[in-house]
């Protein structure tokens, strides 16, 4: 039997969460691009975004007065204090990491996007345009600013903006239909088609391409593919409303009066209970939560800039305050977890993975990385549990079996339970680690033959493996 | 030596030439009898010193961004048109040292305008919203139908230059909501005219929020009010009125009702109702001839924006834009939205045409209001006025690509479907700032072209005095109904000039809850005569007119061609 080599400490995984949830509104077109918009920009670019909205559909409720936070002498501050010590305390932040990192465009695209989502559009484009100046292969800047010219109006400008993004990464997703969209907004629709044809060649799943591509050809009057794109649409999101509106209107003009009675009863149905959200949504609007939850979240943000320079410090420092804003904000504990796992920490690294366990009980990948760091702090049984709660939440994701595999061989405990779950990580997933997985398994178990056969899968999946092919070499050779 | 032939091919050629030339020359002068539109800002020079108050205190209450129309109207029958202002009212914890009323300016010619608001007795201090002008009576003056917030006002004219409130007579109070439009409309072809009553919301202190966005305070929106049934009422024919709002049909659709305007949208000879909603979508009550309703506008593709979003709808004209003979809608909306256009398509169905036409462009940025489908330039063709001004008075502290204060739009139409922003080459009536509301369209001058009156949110109001230099020729055309309504509301129009065509309808309450209009306008460009008015009267008689000289105000009496036309003398 070869000595296969113990693993040793793994990066943990990203939580599944690590995006902000859509909410009911996101099937209207502008969200769908604000969420487009998010996956490009990521969650600054939302913060950017996210003031499309305008608060003045969104009713607070009473004030709420949750957090500790005291004026001068403890006095306790009201509603509107609170939300202004957060906005100091947000712009003071961005100063330092303008003075801490002078001349990086990572920095100026930063702070330009939280004037941005603060409503300073006017400095938030120069910070951004300074980040260009600085690096002109920023994509995301691009997107950041065709946005803000979109929602002013500036369509041709927004369409440059993101033709220059296009031309940095033209597999960046969102932009082609950004430029769709605008175009469109200028009656442009056989321009607007091309863009969008060609997305849809790139992002057969994009559901919002689909819709748009619908919308255009429902304005030239090409009703059959309006209604081709219009499916594909509900094929992909079968709650899609805007795409059974656009069905309803292409039936109707094809004059086939039933079936547009079926699709806008469907619409009907679904605008209602997307106004039934919108109004839940409006009834706990709280603008101090909604402050809290954007400077913890660009607190992340500026932890991030500081720890790609090294300022462990620094970004513990923003992430713990960013916790303190907004306990509940997975993200910003699973960053936490990320910089002590980093910093070999793994005992506060597994306290911030148990919280989010609390937050996400159904988050497969926190109970992965409960897993992961028990066994590393040789809390076996945890370790056990954890993956066992993985395949549960999960049991169509190798993963679970596979790490929890991993444990039986690296504890020599039950090689043929371990064997069996390598054998399932390989039937749900034909990777060359769960290959590997199995070559160790059958291995430890005697079977020498089946170990050859799956280290030659894995092999073959992964060529440039150095260790795999080590351990072929080993078992081969009878060691 | 000259070849004869040649001579004559030259002849030939030069005569050609020059009947290309002259057809040439001729398309020139149509094209150039539109020309550049110039509206200048004549307010200071009318003596109007009306100056609009919201009641607000700081506390933020939701109608004090939703007021006010007005009226453009003629009060005295004196031929000139005059103008009527809502205002707000005191709301709670306001401090004013007078209490705030509306106001009635006559037109004494040469632009200017004397305040006889006293005289008249027609200074309601209610919370003014929406407005509303029609002869309910029949008695050939003019009334008034007030929607405020809080109890209702009818203002019966007594004819003599003074109104008296006859609400409760009437029976037309309409409780205690906040209000938005209002239109007098002849439902049920009986010859006189019912109300139909927007309403908004059911405002109560107690129920009222502040909020705050980004740290700073904003005033709500009205999802968070339940919503409420409009009102209609029909006409006794005795000076009273009943509520049938439940047996109408109108009263099973609850919302935030806004601007309103009345029309036949399916030319069926009577009298459909299209109702905005702030943030819902938008209503089209599609008349069975009898006064009964049903909803229509989700079928007909006017309820939503082209991407099957609700806007937030403010105001609404209805007007043939590409001469088609169907009546066409714009509807203004709210910041982030575009102003949209739809077409009517003449099968019960509207397509949304703001992007292909270009006639919402630059309105994204902007909360647009009070608007009208007007032919500013005489080229026989209707351009379109957009008044601008955001609700929120901060917006620019928690977002600077708006400002309260705002240039209103107007959108020239080229004659070929299309719409071009002129608003910064039309005179300086466009580059006045201020956030306006309602707006009302008449010629306030007798000269033949469309002035604009603009109410602004807490300001002086904006009066511009049309001044383009089109030679277009025009005709306007006043109704007088005998057996229908008095002023033909209702009234289908067919003006028909060479190969021009153009429709309108007499609506009593259109726009930004507003009132104006009641006059008919056509624009005519280089045609110097009108071959053919046709009007089809709202209880289904129809009158020709023929051989009508053009540059002139004609009224039309029902029943007064029978069956041949008339001559142009006999008519006038």
């Amino acid at each position: 039997m070869a000595k296969h080599k113990k693993r040793g400490k793994r990066k943990t995984k990203n939580s599944s969460r690590s995006q902000p949830p859509v909410s009911a509104t996101a099937k209207r077109p502008m969200w769908v691009l604000v969420l487009a918009a998010v996956v490009c920009v990521g969650i600054a670019g939302f913060f950017w975004l996210k003031s499309l909205s305008g608060p003045e559909e969104k009713p607070q409720k009473t004030e709420t007065h949750s957090d500790s936070m005291a004026g001068p002498g403890g006095s306790v501050l009201t509603q509107k204090e609170k939300i202004a010590a957060l906005k100091t305390e947000e712009m003071l932040l961005t100063q330092q990491l303008l003075r801490d990192f002078p001349g990086s465009d990572a920095t100026l695209a930063f702070v330009g996007s939280v004037y941005g989502q603060h409503g300073n559009n006017t400095e938030g484009v120069k910070l951004l345009n300074k980040a260009l100046e600085l690096n002109p292969n920023r994509p995301d800047v691009y997107n950041a600013l065709g946005w803000v010219a979109f929602t002013k109006g500036a369509y041709e400008e927004g369409i440059t903006c993101w033709k220059r993004a296009l031309k940095i990464d033209a597999r960046l997703p969102g932009l082609r239909s950004s430029i769709a969209f605008s175009l469109m907004a200028l009656g442009r629709y056989t321009e607007a088609i091309e863009q969008l044809e060609n997305n849809v060649q790139i992002f057969p799943k994009s559901v919002y391409s689909h819709f748009l591509l619908g919308q255009a050809y429902l304005q030239k009057k090409d009703y059959e593919n309006a209604k081709k794109h219009y499916q594909t649409a509900i094929g992909l999101d079968q709650n899609y409303v805007n795409a059974y509106y656009g069905l309803f209107t292409a039936y109707s003009r094809l004059k086939q009066q039933d079936k547009a009675r079926e699709y806008m009863a469907i619409f009907k149905k679904l605008k209602a209970e997307e106004m039934k959200a919108l109004k839940a949504r409006d009834k706990v609007y709280d603008d101090l939560v909604i402050m809290r939850r954007t400077v913890a979240q660009n607190q992340v943000l500026a932890a991030r800039i500081y720890r790609a320079a090294g300022r462990s410090d620094k970004t513990e420092e923003l992430l713990q305050k960013a916790i303190t804003l907004v306990p509940e904000n997975t993200i910003c504990l699973t960053e936490l977890a990320g910089l002590y796992s980093m910093t070999n920490r793994p005992a506060e690294a597994l306290k911030m993975y148990n919280r989010i366990s609390e937050i996400e009980p159904q988050n497969p990948a926190c109970f992965l990385n409960i897993g992961v760091i028990s066994a590393t702090l040789k809390r076996f049984d945890d370790a056990e549990e954890a993956f066992r709660e993985v395949i549960k939440l999960a049991p169509e994701d190798s993963s679970g079996y596979r790490e929890l595999a991993w444990l039986y061989l690296n504890t020599k405990n039950s090689y043929d339970q371990a064997r069996k779950l390598a054998e399932k990580a390989v039937k749900l997933e034909k990777t060359a680690a769960n290959y590997y997985l199995l070559t160790c398994a059958c291995d430890m178990n005697g079977d020498r033959t089946n170990a050859l056969k799956a280290a030659e899968q894995a092999i073959r999946l992964d060529p440039g493996n150095v260790e795999y092919k080590q351990t072929y070499q080993l078992i081969k050779n009878g060691k | 030596m000259i070849n004869f032939a040649d001579v004559q091919e030259c002849g030939v050629f030069v005569s050609r030439l020059c009947a290309a030339t002259l057809a040439f020359l001729g398309l020139l002068s149509q094209v150039c009898a539109g020309g550049p539109i110039v509206l200048r800002d004549v307010t200071k020079e009318t003596g109007i010193t009306f100056r609009h108050t919201d009641g607000s205190s700081g506390r933020r209450y939701i109608m004090e961004t939703v007021t006010a129309g007005l009226a453009v109207f003629d009060y005295d029958n004196d031929g000139d048109i005059d103008i009527y202002f809502l205002n707000g009212g005191a709301l709670k914890a306001a401090k004013l040292k007078i209490p705030p009323r509306n106001a009635l300016y006559r037109n004494e010619g040469n632009w200017k305008f004397a305040d006889v608001t006293e005289k008249a007795g027609a200074g309601d201090t209610g919370y003014g919203l929406g407005v509303a002008v029609g002869d309910y009576d029949n008695d050939g003056d003019s009334d008034i139908y007030l929607n405020n917030h809080g109890p209702n006002v009818l203002y019966r004219n007594n004819g003599d230059g003074t109104f008296t409130d006859v609400t409760k007579q009437a029976g037309v109070e309409n409780g205690s909501y906040t209000g938005a439009g209002a239109c007098f409309l002849d439902m049920d072809k009986d010859g006189d005219l019912d109300l139909y009553v927007s309403n908004y919301l059911e405002f109560s202190h107690d129920k009222h929020l502040t909020t705050t966005g980004d740290g700073f305070p904003v005033y709500v929106g009205p999802a968070f009010f339940p919503p409420v049934p409009d009102a209609l009422y029909r006409n006794n024919g005795d000076g009273t009125f009943t509520d049938v709002s439940k047996g109408s049909g109108v009263a099973d659709h609850p919302n935030w009702g806004m601007g309103m305007v009345c029309g036949d949208y399916d030319n069926d000879g009577d009298t459909d109702i299209y109702v905005l909603n702030d943030g819902a979508g938008n209503i089209l009550f599609e008349n069975d001839g009898t006064g009964k309703f049903k909803e229509a506008g989700l079928m007909a593709g006017i309820a939503y924006d082209i991407y099957g979003d609700a806007q937030g709808s403010m105001g609404v004209d209805c007007g043939d834009y590409d001469n088609d003979g169907l009546l066409d809608l714009y509807v203004t909306s709210y910041q982030g939205q575009l102003a949209l256009l739809y077409r009517n398509l003449g099968n019960g169905m509207f397509d949304d045409m703001t992007r292909l036409t270009g006639a919402g462009a630059g309105t994204v940025s902007n909360v647009t209001w009070g608007t009208g489908f007007v032919d500013f330039d005489n080229d026989g063709d209707r351009d379109i006025f957009v008044a601008c001004g955001h609700l929120q008075d901060n917006i620019e502290l928690w977002d600077d690509r708006s400002t309260y204060f705002q240039h209103n739009i107007l959108y020239m139409n080229t004659g070929d479907g299309k719409f071009v922003n002129v608003s910064e080459k039309s005179g300086d009536g466009l580059k006045v700032k201020l956030s306006s509301r309602g707006a009302g369209f008449d010629d306030l001058d007798n000269d033949g072209d469309i002035d604009v009156v603009i109410l602004n949110s807490r300001r002086e109001p904006t009066i511009l005095r049309n001044d383009s230099p089109s030679k277009g020729h025009w005709i306007q055309v006043r109704l007088r109904g005998t057996k229908s309504n008095r002023d033909g509301v209702g009234a289908r129009v067919k003006v028909v000039a060479g190969d021009l065509t153009l429709i309108d309808e007499v609506h009593s309450g259109r726009g930004y809850q507003s009132h104006y209009g009641m006059r008919l306008h056509f624009g005519l460009g280089n045609r110097e005569k009108v071959d053919r008015i046709e009007v089809r009267w709202i209880g289904g008689g129809v009158d020709v007119f023929k051989d009508i000289a053009v540059d002139r105000l004609v009224t039309l009496t029902e029943d007064s061609s029978k069956v041949e036309p008339k001559s142009t003398e006999e008519i006038l």
